[in-house]
């Protein structure tokens, strides 16, 4: 699964790379524009380590707005399947909400938070806090009725029994959702670095931004996917795990 | 039991599916409820338990208060084996008859596994011994025998009229000679168009330890359902 995530990373990114070199040498653009191979690759002896760093940074804030958006998009799930009125406000709402660009709140929370650990987090576990809710949303809200009619009809229905059946007859659902919305965790931690943090490989993005100096993006960029696909590969055997440990017997 | 001059129709349904349907079943015992498909079988059932309101007409257990509802397609949560849900969800003095009815229904080999590894008759008995641990005092079985054999389903069958001669069982099935073998009443449910919407037959009503009933009594009761229906 690892292999086969960082192949298929490794091909999108050197097709890219190669696009690059193409615009590169049919255009004659010069070397300040799009570095040489060469320059690419002094950059990235000089610089991997730094970006490393950075990027392990921006995946720990990544991992832990991800971890708070899955509690609380749980936790709201859980509630608002009490009643067709609640889910349904916290549906609209949740698409309403989630319809404002990020980089068009991003600002607001900067001013109030400040460019700290705490607005990056934010920011991240906006950007993928909706996608989840609202899938959770429609897992706990649907009945499996084959599996609760026995309880409601001998009145031992709880509403953690509920939500556990639920869970358990979705894991495969949730397990997708859960590693789709970790890619927007990422990016929603770097767009939150680049914007306006001190810290992570965003902030070292905006950086080499301001220097004009691609290759050290691309750099980045390389590192970024990466760590992403290593992170995605974790949580792909996490829930794989977990299904396989709960439905076999 | 008794059901007077019900009527329903499901919302945005073009027609009534029952029209001033009415029927008395004596107490305890097994009986029937037999129609075609489509005809209301479980629609009826589901109002019987409570599981469906909002219908005109009146329906009286006659103090039967427990009354479950059962059918074929229900399912174990999978995160356990069908053993520990048993277990958990039976109360404690009815462990012996658990292990009892599973080795009876056949399931002895099985119970340590999980629901989804079972085969569909195995799924369909496991579910019908959890209900049959449960306090009840009127059972309706929706085709909860569906996909197990003839003998085993014969098995089971003398096995419940033997263990809970004092309650009641309403057994939906689509099989004539199942029901007129074994069945004490059998309400042949009838479109709505058709008057009245229900008949009541009497069946052979074998018995766990009786004599096989007599070849013309069965026949009669085969030839008054199949004639009713």
């Amino acid at each position: 699964m690892l292999l086969r995530r960082i192949y298929q990373f490794l091909i999108i990114y050197f097709l890219g790379i190669a696009l690059l070199f193409l615009l590169k040498y049919s255009l004659g653009l010069s070397d300040y524009v799009v570095p040489s191979p060469g320059e690419i690759g002094r950059t990235a002896a000089r610089y991997a380590g730094p970006y490393v760093l950075a990027v392990l940074n921006t995946l720990a804030v990544a991992v832990l707005g991800h971890l708070l958006s899955i509690g609380l998009a749980t936790a709201v799930a859980i509630l608002g399947r009490l009643t067709a009125w609640v889910g349904s406000f916290i549906r609209t709402a949740s698409y309403n909400i989630q319809a404002y660009p990020i980089v068009a709140v991003a600002p607001i929370i900067f001013i109030l938070l400040g460019d700290g650990l705490s607005s990056r987090l934010l920011i991240a576990a906006m950007i993928c806090y909706f996608p989840l809710l609202l899938s959770f949303i429609g897992i706990f809200s649907e009945p499996v009725a084959d599996i609760e009619h026995f309880y409601r009809a001998t009145r031992r229905m709880t509403w953690r029994l509920e939500v556990k059946i639920r869970a358990f007859e979705n894991l495969h659902k949730i397990s997708t959702v859960v590693v789709g919305s970790a890619t927007m965790a990422v990016v929603g931690t770097i767009v939150a670095e680049f914007i306006a943090a001190t810290a992570g490989i965003g902030y070292s993005i905006r950086i080499a931004l301001y220097q004009s100096d691609l290759a050290k993006i691309l750099v980045a960029l390389f590192l970024i996917g990466v760590g992403t696909s290593l992170y995605l590969v974790t949580l792909e055997g996490l829930g794989n795990a977990l299904q396989k440990r709960l439905k076999s017997g | 039991m008794e059901a007077r001059q019900l009527s329903f129709r499901y919302p945005n349904a073009t027609g009534d599916l029952f029209s001033d349907l009415s029927f008395d079943l004596p107490g305890a015992g097994f009986h029937a409820l037999f129609g075609p498909s489509g005809v209301g079988k479980t629609t009826l059932a589901r109002m019987l338990t409570g599981e469906i309101r909002g219908f005109s007409g009146a329906i009286s257990l006659n103090g039967r208060r427990r009354a479950l509802y059962t059918y074929n397609l229900e399912r174990l949560p999978g995160w356990s084996s069908v053993r520990r849900h048993i277990e958990e969800t039976a109360p404690a003095a009815t462990h012996a008859r658990a292990e009892e009815l599973l080795s009876e229904f056949g399931m002895a080999s099985c119970v340590d596994a999980r629901f989804s590894r079972l085969s569909m008759g195995q799924q369909n008995r496991a579910n019908l011994v959890r209900y049959l641990l449960q306090e009840f005092d009127l059972l309706i079985m929706d085709e909860s025998l569906a996909n197990v054999d003839e003998l085993t389903r014969e098995k089971i069958i003398l096995k419940i009229k033997a263990l809970f001669p004092a309650r009641c069982f309403l057994y939906i099935s689509h099989n004539v000679a199942e029901v007129a073998r074994f069945c004490d009443r059998i309400l042949v449910l009838r479109g709505a168009a058709k008057s009245p919407q229900v008949i009541a037959v009497r069946g052979a009503d074998l018995e766990p330890q009786g004599a096989a009933p007599p070849p013309e009594r069965l026949e009669r009761a085969m030839l008054e359902i199949v004639h009713a229906a």
